[in-house]
């Protein structure tokens, strides 16, 4: 586990200056400081709609276990590896609570 | 000031857009500081020095006022161009640079880098008898079940060595702009004066290898490929018109196939490339010939 996991009840949002669309229901973002181009997926545009304003993960988990068949436990690892690849790329900002 | 690109419509109804011919004056350039672009009040504002200032506004209004003794032909170019791509925007309708062709009734936008043989594909097309929809701004109209292109005035732009691989001789065609070496031809007698559906996007592309080849893209490089071909997108910021347009080529790029066409750089028969094209519109799916 690295050292700057976010936490459980971190804040997270999305980050200024993307251009977003969906392509056959996936979420397709580009960025215009650099021009990259990042395809979320579906759920991962799901999560990207989720916190557009400031959510926790576990905001994000409740949210999601209720839209798909999905243990909790399950769906905090995955969302919070997702959400460290949207950080790492700097797709979110991370709030410190 | 006539524009013998321009043809009429008999029995159109409207005016679709009005240009407006102002006196020429000495400082149209004075409300420009460093940039020759600028947003005042929802009017687009384009200063080309020596030339003219035009606004555009509405996406029906275009106000040009050109330098005293201003070239005309150059004034003209930038009004069918970037006045006309800005006018697109305005009006919620997305231009991409390049030619569009029709095939069976259905549009093919040929788009690509400037050289990249996009006229000289499209002049071979219309010598094959296949109807131009349009040559070097391509207007998509996107509905709620249809992307649909609208025709453009009847000229092509084609580079002089374009011509002479044509056949064509330069000396039949005035020059359209004294510094760059590009002839209007008209072509009145195959332009497709409907709107007519888009069923795919064709990027033009030089290339090292001996024969030319043909590639459909995948869902985000036939994005890519949209977005370094929108007509002018430069200017998408200024205009505050960046998510439309990326969500516009989104919606292209899911439901049109988009491909890559290589072609040689030199020595390479515009005829070969139609033939690539057609062969492709005979296929549901093609991937590499």
């Amino acid at each position: 586990m690295s050292v700057d996991m976010i936490a459980l009840s971190g804040l997270v949002v999305q980050s200024q200056g993307y251009l977003v669309s969906e392509m056959n229901g996936e979420k397709v973002m580009l960025s215009i400081e650099n021009g990259k181009y990042y395809n979320l997926g579906q759920i991962g545009g799901r999560v990207w709609e989720l916190i557009e304003s400031p959510a926790s993960i576990q905001d994000v988990v409740d949210r999601l276990v209720t839209e798909y068949v999905i243990e909790p436990e399950e769906c905090q690892r995955q969302v919070r590896r997702f959400l460290q690849q949207l950080k790492a790329e700097g797709l979110i900002q991370v709030g410190k609570e | 000031m006539v524009l013998p690109e321009g043809f009429e419509i008999n029995g159109m109804q409207s005016v679709d857009v009005e240009i407006d011919l102002n006196p020429p004056q000495d400082n149209v350039r004075d409300s420009f500081e460093t940039a020759n672009f600028r947003v005042d009040n929802g009017r687009f504002l384009f200063h080309v020095p020596e030339t003219a200032v035009y606004s555009v506004a509405d996406g029906t209004h275009i106000a040009v006022t050109p330098y005293p003794g201003a070239d005309e032909a150059k004034i003209r170019l930038f009004l069918l161009g970037t006045c006309m791509g800005v006018l697109l925007m305005q009006r919620g309708i997305l231009p991409l640079h390049g030619s569009a062709v029709v095939i069976d009734g259905k549009v093919y936008a040929i788009v690509g880098e400037s050289g990249a043989g996009k006229s000289t594909l499209a002049a071979a097309f219309a010598r094959a008898g296949y109807p131009l929809m349009t040559d070097d701004v391509i207007a998509v109209a996107l509905t709620d079940d249809a992307a649909l292109v609208h025709p453009s005035y009847p000229q092509q732009k084609l580079w002089e060595e374009s011509i002479e691989q044509l056949g064509l001789h330069d000396r039949d065609y005035s020059s359209i702009y004294q510094r760059v070496n590009k002839y209007a031809v008209p072509i009145r007698s195959r332009f497709c004066r409907e709107a007519l559906p888009l069923a795919g996007i064709v990027e033009l592309v030089k290339s090292d290898a001996p024969e030319p080849s043909i590639q459909a893209y995948n869902r985000l490089e036939g994005l890519h490929a949209l977005n370094v071909h929108t007509y002018r997108n430069s200017l998408l910021h200024l205009m505050n018109r960046q998510q439309w347009q990326f969500q516009s080529i989104a919606r292209l790029a899911s439901e049109l196939p988009v491909y890559r066409l290589r072609r040689p750089a030199d020595g390479f028969s515009a005829f070969d490339l139609v033939d690539q094209i057609i062969r492709l519109t005979n296929k549901r799916e093609v991937v590499i010939s």
